[in-house]
Protein backbone atom coordinates (compact mmCIF):
# COMPACT_ATOMS: atom_id res chain seq x y z
CA UNK A 1 0.00 0.00 0.00
CA UNK A 2 1.12 3.49 -0.74
CA UNK A 3 1.10 6.23 1.86
CA UNK A 4 -1.23 8.22 -0.37
CA UNK A 5 -3.97 5.71 0.33
CA UNK A 6 -3.82 6.30 4.07
CA UNK A 7 -6.78 8.10 5.57
CA UNK A 8 -4.83 10.90 7.20
CA UNK A 9 -2.02 12.88 5.72
CA UNK A 10 0.79 10.81 7.19
CA UNK A 11 3.22 12.42 9.58
CA UNK A 12 6.80 11.35 9.98
CA UNK A 13 7.45 7.64 10.39
CA UNK A 14 7.62 6.95 14.13
CA UNK A 15 8.03 3.19 14.12
CA UNK A 16 9.43 1.22 11.22
CA UNK A 17 9.50 -2.58 11.31
CA UNK A 18 11.93 -3.94 8.74
CA UNK A 19 11.70 -7.65 7.98
CA UNK A 20 11.41 -8.53 11.68
CA UNK A 21 12.04 -12.17 12.61
CA UNK A 22 11.35 -13.69 16.01
CA UNK A 23 11.82 -17.35 16.96
CA UNK A 24 11.04 -19.30 20.11
CA UNK A 25 13.17 -22.42 19.75
CA UNK A 26 11.89 -24.17 16.64
CA UNK A 27 8.78 -22.03 16.44
CA UNK A 28 8.94 -18.96 14.22
CA UNK A 29 6.59 -16.35 15.69
CA UNK A 30 7.44 -13.62 13.17
CA UNK A 31 8.88 -14.48 9.79
CA UNK A 32 9.78 -11.19 8.18
CA UNK A 33 7.31 -8.49 9.16
CA UNK A 34 7.61 -5.01 7.68
CA UNK A 35 5.28 -2.17 8.66
CA UNK A 36 5.39 1.61 9.07
CA UNK A 37 3.63 3.57 11.79
CA UNK A 38 3.33 7.31 11.20
CA UNK A 39 2.85 10.12 13.69
CA UNK A 40 -0.76 10.58 14.73
CA UNK A 41 -1.86 7.31 13.22
CA UNK A 42 -3.84 4.49 14.83
CA UNK A 43 -2.52 1.21 13.43
CA UNK A 44 -4.54 -1.88 14.37
CA UNK A 45 -2.98 -5.33 14.25
CA UNK A 46 -5.59 -8.03 13.78
CA UNK A 47 -5.51 -11.74 13.06
CA UNK A 48 -6.02 -15.09 14.72
CA UNK A 49 -4.46 -15.95 18.10
CA UNK A 50 -0.82 -16.95 17.79
CA UNK A 51 -0.36 -15.14 14.51
CA UNK A 52 2.40 -12.93 15.91
CA UNK A 53 0.69 -9.58 16.43
CA UNK A 54 1.31 -9.43 20.20
CA UNK A 55 4.86 -10.64 19.68
CA UNK A 56 5.52 -7.76 17.28
CA UNK A 57 4.15 -5.30 19.86
CA UNK A 58 6.35 -6.76 22.59
CA UNK A 59 9.40 -6.48 20.33
CA UNK A 60 8.62 -2.79 19.80
CA UNK A 61 9.71 -1.79 23.31
CA UNK A 62 12.24 -4.57 23.70
CA UNK A 63 10.29 -6.81 26.09
CA UNK A 64 11.23 -9.45 23.51
CA UNK A 65 14.45 -9.36 21.51
CA UNK A 66 14.32 -9.90 17.77
CA UNK A 67 16.28 -12.56 15.91
CA UNK A 68 16.40 -10.84 12.55
CA UNK A 69 15.52 -7.63 10.72
CA UNK A 70 15.33 -4.28 12.48
CA UNK A 71 13.01 -1.96 14.32
CA UNK A 72 13.49 1.79 14.09
CA UNK A 73 11.90 4.13 16.59
CA UNK A 74 11.84 7.87 15.86
CA UNK A 75 14.56 7.45 13.27
CA UNK A 76 16.97 5.45 15.43
CA UNK A 77 17.58 1.74 15.59
CA UNK A 78 15.95 0.17 18.65
CA UNK A 79 18.61 0.06 21.36
CA UNK A 80 20.06 -3.32 22.24
CA UNK A 81 21.60 -2.22 25.54
CA UNK A 82 19.61 -1.79 28.75
CA UNK A 83 20.29 1.92 29.17
CA UNK A 84 19.32 2.83 25.62
CA UNK A 85 16.27 0.61 25.78
CA UNK A 86 15.12 2.26 29.00
CA UNK A 87 15.34 5.69 27.39
CA UNK A 88 13.24 4.52 24.43
CA UNK A 89 10.66 2.78 26.64
CA UNK A 90 9.97 6.07 28.38
CA UNK A 91 8.68 7.40 25.05
CA UNK A 92 6.50 4.31 24.41
CA UNK A 93 3.57 3.70 26.73
CA UNK A 94 2.35 0.13 26.98
CA UNK A 95 -1.00 -1.28 28.04
CA UNK A 96 -1.27 -5.00 28.80
CA UNK A 97 -4.12 -7.46 28.34
CA UNK A 98 -4.03 -8.33 32.05
CA UNK A 99 -3.66 -4.66 33.18
CA UNK A 100 -0.64 -5.41 35.42
CA UNK A 101 -1.44 -2.61 37.81
CA UNK A 102 0.77 -2.71 40.90
CA UNK A 103 -1.54 -4.24 43.53
CA UNK A 104 0.31 -2.74 46.51
CA UNK A 105 -0.18 0.83 45.27
CA UNK A 106 -3.32 2.95 44.98
CA UNK A 107 -4.59 4.08 41.59
CA UNK A 108 -2.87 7.44 42.06
CA UNK A 109 0.40 5.85 43.19
CA UNK A 110 0.28 3.48 40.21
CA UNK A 111 0.07 6.42 37.83
CA UNK A 112 2.66 8.48 39.72
CA UNK A 113 5.17 5.61 39.89
CA UNK A 114 6.70 6.13 36.43
CA UNK A 115 7.24 9.89 36.68
CA UNK A 116 8.46 9.51 40.24
CA UNK A 117 10.88 6.58 39.92
CA UNK A 118 11.95 6.80 36.28
CA UNK A 119 11.72 10.48 35.40
CA UNK A 120 12.48 11.65 38.95
CA UNK A 121 9.99 14.51 38.73
CA UNK A 122 9.66 14.74 42.50
CA UNK A 123 6.63 13.50 44.39
CA UNK A 124 4.53 16.66 44.09
CA UNK A 125 4.82 16.83 40.30
CA UNK A 126 4.28 13.06 39.97
CA UNK A 127 1.05 13.34 41.99
CA UNK A 128 -0.15 16.33 39.97
CA UNK A 129 0.45 14.42 36.78
CA UNK A 130 -1.24 11.31 38.19
CA UNK A 131 -4.38 13.27 39.10
CA UNK A 132 -4.45 14.91 35.68
CA UNK A 133 -4.21 11.54 33.93
CA UNK A 134 -6.78 9.88 36.19
CA UNK A 135 -9.10 12.78 35.44
CA UNK A 136 -8.50 12.25 31.74
CA UNK A 137 -9.63 8.59 31.96
CA UNK A 138 -12.57 9.59 34.16
CA UNK A 139 -11.31 8.07 37.41
CA UNK A 140 -10.18 11.04 39.51
CA UNK A 141 -12.66 9.94 42.19
CA UNK A 142 -10.97 6.52 42.43
CA UNK A 143 -7.46 7.91 43.07
CA UNK A 144 -7.25 6.46 46.59
CA UNK A 145 -8.57 3.01 45.62
CA UNK A 146 -6.35 -0.01 45.39
CA UNK A 147 -6.64 -1.99 42.13
CA UNK A 148 -8.45 -4.82 43.94
CA UNK A 149 -11.30 -2.40 44.62
CA UNK A 150 -11.71 -1.45 40.95
CA UNK A 151 -13.59 -3.19 38.15
CA UNK A 152 -11.65 -4.61 35.23
CA UNK A 153 -12.58 -1.69 33.01
CA UNK A 154 -11.51 0.78 35.68
CA UNK A 155 -8.22 -1.06 36.22
CA UNK A 156 -7.46 -0.90 32.52
CA UNK A 157 -8.25 2.83 32.43
CA UNK A 158 -5.83 3.35 35.34
CA UNK A 159 -3.27 1.32 33.38
CA UNK A 160 -3.78 3.66 30.41
CA UNK A 161 -3.35 6.66 32.72
CA UNK A 162 -0.17 5.08 34.11
CA UNK A 163 1.30 4.79 30.60
CA UNK A 164 0.18 8.33 29.66
CA UNK A 165 1.79 9.82 32.77
CA UNK A 166 5.19 9.25 31.16
CA UNK A 167 4.04 11.60 28.35
CA UNK A 168 4.96 9.09 25.64
CA UNK A 169 5.09 9.72 21.89
CA UNK A 170 3.48 6.35 21.10
CA UNK A 171 1.01 4.11 22.91
CA UNK A 172 1.18 0.33 22.47
CA UNK A 173 -1.99 -1.60 23.35
CA UNK A 174 -1.76 -5.38 23.70
CA UNK A 175 -5.33 -6.73 23.49
CA UNK A 176 -6.49 -4.14 26.03
CA UNK A 177 -10.08 -5.39 26.21
CA UNK A 178 -9.60 -9.17 25.90
CA UNK A 179 -9.67 -9.78 29.66
CA UNK A 180 -12.69 -7.55 30.28
CA UNK A 181 -16.36 -8.25 30.92
CA UNK A 182 -18.42 -7.24 27.89
CA UNK A 183 -20.11 -4.40 29.75
CA UNK A 184 -16.81 -2.68 30.62
CA UNK A 185 -15.17 -3.00 27.18
CA UNK A 186 -16.92 0.14 25.96
CA UNK A 187 -15.46 2.44 28.62
CA UNK A 188 -11.90 1.37 27.74
CA UNK A 189 -12.45 1.69 23.99
CA UNK A 190 -14.00 5.11 24.68
CA UNK A 191 -10.82 6.31 26.40
CA UNK A 192 -8.74 4.94 23.51
CA UNK A 193 -10.96 6.71 20.97
CA UNK A 194 -10.47 10.01 22.83
CA UNK A 195 -6.71 9.50 22.74
CA UNK A 196 -6.84 8.77 19.02
CA UNK A 197 -8.92 11.91 18.42
CA UNK A 198 -6.30 13.94 20.28
CA UNK A 199 -3.72 12.73 17.77
CA UNK A 200 -1.87 10.12 19.84
CA UNK A 201 0.09 7.64 17.76
CA UNK A 202 -1.20 4.19 18.65
CA UNK A 203 -0.42 0.59 17.78
CA UNK A 204 -3.32 -1.57 18.89
CA UNK A 205 -3.44 -5.37 18.92
CA UNK A 206 -7.14 -6.08 19.10
CA UNK A 207 -10.00 -8.46 18.45
CA UNK A 208 -12.48 -5.57 18.50
CA UNK A 209 -13.17 -5.28 14.79
CA UNK A 210 -15.62 -2.42 15.17
CA UNK A 211 -12.92 -0.42 16.99
CA UNK A 212 -10.38 -1.18 14.25
CA UNK A 213 -12.96 -0.17 11.69
CA UNK A 214 -14.13 3.05 13.35
CA UNK A 215 -10.94 4.32 14.96
CA UNK A 216 -8.13 2.69 12.99
CA UNK A 217 -6.35 4.60 10.25
CA UNK A 218 -4.51 1.54 9.06
CA UNK A 219 -5.09 -2.15 9.63
CA UNK A 220 -2.55 -4.97 9.29
CA UNK A 221 -3.84 -8.54 9.12
CA UNK A 222 -1.54 -11.18 10.62
CA UNK A 223 -1.46 -14.85 9.86
CA UNK A 224 1.21 -17.37 10.85
CA UNK A 225 3.86 -14.76 11.63
CA UNK A 226 3.32 -12.63 8.54
CA UNK A 227 1.28 -9.63 7.48
CA UNK A 228 -0.99 -11.06 4.80
CA UNK A 229 -2.71 -7.79 4.02
CA UNK A 230 -2.61 -4.18 5.14
CA UNK A 231 -4.59 -1.15 4.23
CA UNK A 232 -7.18 1.38 5.37
CA UNK A 233 -10.07 -0.16 7.33
CA UNK A 234 -12.54 0.36 4.50
CA UNK A 235 -10.46 -1.87 2.28
CA UNK A 236 -9.74 -4.56 4.88
CA UNK A 237 -13.28 -4.87 6.09
CA UNK A 238 -15.27 -4.19 2.90
CA UNK A 239 -13.01 -5.34 0.10
CA UNK A 240 -10.47 -7.75 1.61
CA UNK A 241 -7.97 -8.66 -1.06
CA UNK A 242 -6.81 -12.00 0.33
CA UNK A 243 -8.54 -15.27 1.18
CA UNK A 244 -6.80 -15.25 4.57
CA UNK A 245 -8.37 -11.93 5.53
CA UNK A 246 -11.80 -13.00 4.29
CA UNK A 247 -11.55 -16.29 6.21
CA UNK A 248 -10.46 -14.55 9.40
CA UNK A 249 -13.23 -11.96 9.23
CA UNK A 250 -15.93 -14.51 8.39
CA UNK A 251 -14.81 -16.64 11.39
CA UNK A 252 -15.53 -13.62 13.56
CA UNK A 253 -18.94 -13.27 11.97
CA UNK A 254 -17.92 -10.01 10.33
CA UNK A 255 -20.08 -9.27 7.35
CA UNK A 256 -19.15 -5.73 6.47
CA UNK B 1 3.30 -39.18 94.99
CA UNK B 2 3.30 -35.66 96.39
CA UNK B 3 4.00 -32.64 94.30
CA UNK B 4 5.85 -29.67 95.66
CA UNK B 5 5.37 -26.62 93.42
CA UNK B 6 7.35 -24.34 95.70
CA UNK B 7 10.47 -25.38 93.81
CA UNK B 8 9.28 -23.33 90.84
CA UNK B 9 8.84 -20.17 92.89
CA UNK B 10 12.17 -20.70 94.67
CA UNK B 11 14.00 -20.68 91.35
CA UNK B 12 11.98 -17.87 89.78
CA UNK B 13 15.03 -15.67 89.20
CA UNK B 14 16.90 -18.40 87.36
CA UNK B 15 13.82 -19.24 85.30
CA UNK B 16 13.31 -15.55 84.47
CA UNK B 17 16.93 -15.26 83.39
CA UNK B 18 16.57 -18.41 81.25
CA UNK B 19 13.42 -17.01 79.64
CA UNK B 20 15.23 -13.77 78.88
CA UNK B 21 18.04 -15.73 77.20
CA UNK B 22 15.48 -17.64 75.13
CA UNK B 23 14.02 -14.36 73.90
CA UNK B 24 17.47 -12.93 73.28
CA UNK B 25 18.42 -16.00 71.20
CA UNK B 26 15.20 -15.75 69.16
CA UNK B 27 15.58 -12.03 68.46
CA UNK B 28 19.32 -12.22 67.74
CA UNK B 29 18.92 -15.23 65.44
CA UNK B 30 16.21 -13.48 63.41
CA UNK B 31 18.22 -10.26 63.36
CA UNK B 32 21.02 -12.23 61.69
CA UNK B 33 18.92 -14.65 59.61
CA UNK B 34 16.68 -12.08 57.89
CA UNK B 35 19.39 -9.99 56.20
CA UNK B 36 21.59 -13.06 55.61
CA UNK B 37 18.62 -14.98 54.20
CA UNK B 38 17.90 -12.08 51.86
CA UNK B 39 21.53 -12.07 50.74
CA UNK B 40 21.56 -15.84 50.10
CA UNK B 41 18.26 -15.60 48.19
CA UNK B 42 19.67 -12.77 46.06
CA UNK B 43 22.82 -14.79 45.34
CA UNK B 44 20.70 -17.79 44.29
CA UNK B 45 18.44 -15.69 42.06
CA UNK B 46 20.84 -13.22 40.52
CA UNK B 47 24.39 -14.43 41.21
CA UNK B 48 26.79 -15.88 38.62
CA UNK B 49 26.53 -19.67 38.18
CA UNK B 50 29.26 -20.76 40.64
CA UNK B 51 27.94 -18.43 43.37
CA UNK B 52 24.42 -19.71 42.72
CA UNK B 53 25.60 -23.29 43.09
CA UNK B 54 27.43 -22.50 46.32
CA UNK B 55 24.41 -20.75 47.81
CA UNK B 56 22.15 -23.65 46.78
CA UNK B 57 24.52 -26.16 48.37
CA UNK B 58 24.51 -24.18 51.62
CA UNK B 59 20.71 -23.99 51.73
CA UNK B 60 20.16 -27.65 50.91
CA UNK B 61 22.77 -28.73 53.46
CA UNK B 62 21.44 -26.79 56.43
CA UNK B 63 17.77 -27.20 55.57
CA UNK B 64 18.10 -30.95 55.60
CA UNK B 65 20.25 -31.51 58.70
CA UNK B 66 18.62 -31.95 62.11
CA UNK B 67 19.13 -28.73 64.03
CA UNK B 68 20.51 -30.56 67.05
CA UNK B 69 23.25 -32.01 64.85
CA UNK B 70 24.15 -28.52 63.66
CA UNK B 71 24.30 -27.38 67.29
CA UNK B 72 26.74 -30.16 68.23
CA UNK B 73 28.69 -29.58 65.04
CA UNK B 74 29.04 -25.88 65.83
CA UNK B 75 30.15 -26.72 69.35
CA UNK B 76 32.95 -29.08 68.29
CA UNK B 77 33.93 -27.78 64.86
CA UNK B 78 33.63 -23.97 65.09
CA UNK B 79 36.51 -23.63 67.61
CA UNK B 80 38.74 -25.72 65.31
CA UNK B 81 37.72 -23.74 62.22
CA UNK B 82 38.05 -20.31 63.79
CA UNK B 83 40.74 -21.03 66.32
CA UNK B 84 38.60 -19.21 68.89
CA UNK B 85 37.10 -20.56 72.07
CA UNK B 86 33.61 -19.20 71.49
CA UNK B 87 31.25 -18.87 74.44
CA UNK B 88 28.34 -21.34 74.40
CA UNK B 89 25.79 -18.58 73.72
CA UNK B 90 27.65 -17.42 70.60
CA UNK B 91 28.04 -21.01 69.42
CA UNK B 92 24.31 -21.65 69.87
CA UNK B 93 23.49 -18.41 68.09
CA UNK B 94 25.73 -19.40 65.18
CA UNK B 95 24.05 -22.82 64.85
CA UNK B 96 20.55 -21.37 64.97
CA UNK B 97 21.48 -18.63 62.49
CA UNK B 98 22.94 -21.09 60.00
CA UNK B 99 19.72 -23.10 60.10
CA UNK B 100 17.21 -20.23 60.01
CA UNK B 101 19.16 -18.32 57.35
CA UNK B 102 18.73 -21.34 55.07
CA UNK B 103 14.99 -21.41 55.74
CA UNK B 104 14.57 -17.65 55.35
CA UNK B 105 16.45 -17.59 52.06
CA UNK B 106 13.98 -20.13 50.69
CA UNK B 107 11.11 -18.01 51.95
CA UNK B 108 12.50 -14.87 50.27
CA UNK B 109 13.23 -16.73 47.06
CA UNK B 110 9.73 -18.20 46.90
CA UNK B 111 8.23 -14.78 47.65
CA UNK B 112 10.15 -13.10 44.83
CA UNK B 113 9.34 -15.93 42.41
CA UNK B 114 5.65 -15.75 43.29
CA UNK B 115 5.30 -12.28 41.76
CA UNK B 116 4.21 -12.85 38.20
CA UNK B 117 6.40 -11.84 35.28
CA UNK B 118 3.91 -9.30 34.00
CA UNK B 119 4.58 -7.08 37.00
CA UNK B 120 8.27 -6.78 36.11
CA UNK B 121 7.36 -6.24 32.46
CA UNK B 122 4.94 -3.45 33.40
CA UNK B 123 7.67 -1.81 35.47
CA UNK B 124 10.23 -2.17 32.70
CA UNK B 125 7.75 -0.86 30.11
CA UNK B 126 7.71 2.35 32.16
CA UNK B 127 11.47 2.53 31.72
CA UNK B 128 12.54 1.12 35.08
CA UNK B 129 15.79 -0.80 35.41
CA UNK B 130 15.66 -4.36 36.74
CA UNK B 131 16.94 -3.14 40.09
CA UNK B 132 14.24 -0.45 40.28
CA UNK B 133 11.56 -2.98 39.36
CA UNK B 134 12.80 -5.30 42.10
CA UNK B 135 12.95 -2.55 44.73
CA UNK B 136 9.77 -0.64 43.91
CA UNK B 137 7.45 -3.34 42.55
CA UNK B 138 8.56 -6.90 43.35
CA UNK B 139 10.05 -6.57 46.85
CA UNK B 140 7.10 -4.74 48.48
CA UNK B 141 4.63 -7.31 47.13
CA UNK B 142 6.87 -10.27 48.00
CA UNK B 143 7.36 -8.95 51.54
CA UNK B 144 3.62 -8.85 52.11
CA UNK B 145 3.28 -12.41 50.93
CA UNK B 146 6.08 -13.82 53.06
CA UNK B 147 5.36 -11.91 56.29
CA UNK B 148 3.13 -14.74 57.56
CA UNK B 149 5.80 -17.31 56.71
CA UNK B 150 8.49 -15.31 58.51
CA UNK B 151 6.16 -15.00 61.49
CA UNK B 152 5.61 -18.74 61.75
CA UNK B 153 9.36 -19.32 61.37
CA UNK B 154 9.70 -16.99 64.35
CA UNK B 155 7.30 -19.09 66.46
CA UNK B 156 9.12 -22.32 65.53
CA UNK B 157 12.45 -20.70 66.31
CA UNK B 158 11.22 -19.58 69.73
CA UNK B 159 10.72 -23.25 70.66
CA UNK B 160 13.74 -24.58 68.76
CA UNK B 161 16.11 -22.41 70.80
CA UNK B 162 15.65 -25.12 73.47
CA UNK B 163 17.95 -27.36 71.40
CA UNK B 164 21.01 -25.29 72.29
CA UNK B 165 20.56 -26.52 75.88
CA UNK B 166 22.65 -29.53 74.82
CA UNK B 167 25.74 -27.31 74.72
CA UNK B 168 24.90 -25.69 78.07
CA UNK B 169 23.53 -22.37 76.88
CA UNK B 170 21.60 -21.11 79.90
CA UNK B 171 18.26 -20.58 78.21
CA UNK B 172 14.89 -21.66 79.58
CA UNK B 173 15.16 -25.39 78.81
CA UNK B 174 18.69 -25.71 80.14
CA UNK B 175 17.88 -23.80 83.32
CA UNK B 176 14.77 -25.93 83.94
CA UNK B 177 16.70 -29.15 83.43
CA UNK B 178 19.41 -27.97 85.80
CA UNK B 179 16.89 -27.19 88.53
CA UNK B 180 15.25 -30.55 87.92
CA UNK B 181 18.57 -32.35 88.29
CA UNK B 182 19.39 -30.55 91.54
CA UNK B 183 15.95 -30.73 93.17
CA UNK B 184 14.75 -34.08 91.76
CA UNK B 185 11.41 -32.32 91.21
CA UNK B 186 11.05 -33.76 87.71
CA UNK B 187 7.31 -33.42 87.11
CA UNK B 188 7.08 -29.98 88.65
CA UNK B 189 9.94 -28.57 86.60
CA UNK B 190 8.87 -30.14 83.31
CA UNK B 191 5.34 -28.85 83.86
CA UNK B 192 6.60 -25.38 84.76
CA UNK B 193 8.82 -25.33 81.68
CA UNK B 194 5.92 -26.45 79.47
CA UNK B 195 3.68 -23.78 81.03
CA UNK B 196 6.21 -21.00 80.41
CA UNK B 197 6.87 -22.03 76.78
CA UNK B 198 3.17 -22.36 76.10
CA UNK B 199 2.11 -19.12 77.78
CA UNK B 200 4.77 -17.20 75.86
CA UNK B 201 4.37 -19.12 72.60
CA UNK B 202 0.58 -19.10 72.35
CA UNK B 203 0.16 -15.31 72.06
CA UNK B 204 2.91 -15.26 69.43
CA UNK B 205 1.08 -17.94 67.44
CA UNK B 206 -2.14 -15.94 67.73
CA UNK B 207 -0.25 -12.89 66.52
CA UNK B 208 0.90 -14.91 63.51
CA UNK B 209 -2.72 -15.84 62.73
CA UNK B 210 -3.63 -12.17 62.90
CA UNK B 211 -0.73 -11.20 60.62
CA UNK B 212 -1.82 -13.87 58.13
CA UNK B 213 -5.30 -12.39 57.98
CA UNK B 214 -4.06 -8.81 57.96
CA UNK B 215 -1.62 -9.29 55.09
CA UNK B 216 -3.70 -11.63 52.96
CA UNK B 217 -2.99 -10.46 49.41
CA UNK B 218 -5.98 -9.32 47.44
CA UNK B 219 -5.59 -8.86 43.73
Amino acid sequence: MKDSERSKAPGATIIRYIDVVKRYGDFTALSGVSLDVHAGEVVCLIGPSGSGKSTLLRCTNGLETIDGGDIEFEGARLARDERGLRAMRQRMGMVFQSFELFPHLTAEQNVAEGPRTVQRTGIAEARRRAMRMLDKVGLADKAANFPSALSGGQQQRVAIARALAMEPDVMLFDEPTSALDPETIGEVLGVMKTLADEGMTMVVVTHEMSFARRVGDWVAVFDAGRIVEEGPPAQIFDRPATVRTRDFLSHLGWNG
Amino acid sequence: MTLDWSVVWQHRDALAAGTATTFLLTVATMAIAVPCGLLVAALRLYGPAPVRALATAYVELFRNLPLILVVYWAYYVLPILTGLGLPALATGLAALSLNVTAYNSETFRAGINSIRRGQVEAAMALGMSRAQALRRIVAPQALRRITPVLASTWVSLFKDTSLVSVIAVAELAYVSMQIRAQSFRVLEMLTAMAAIYWLLGYPQAKLVDWIQRRYAVTE
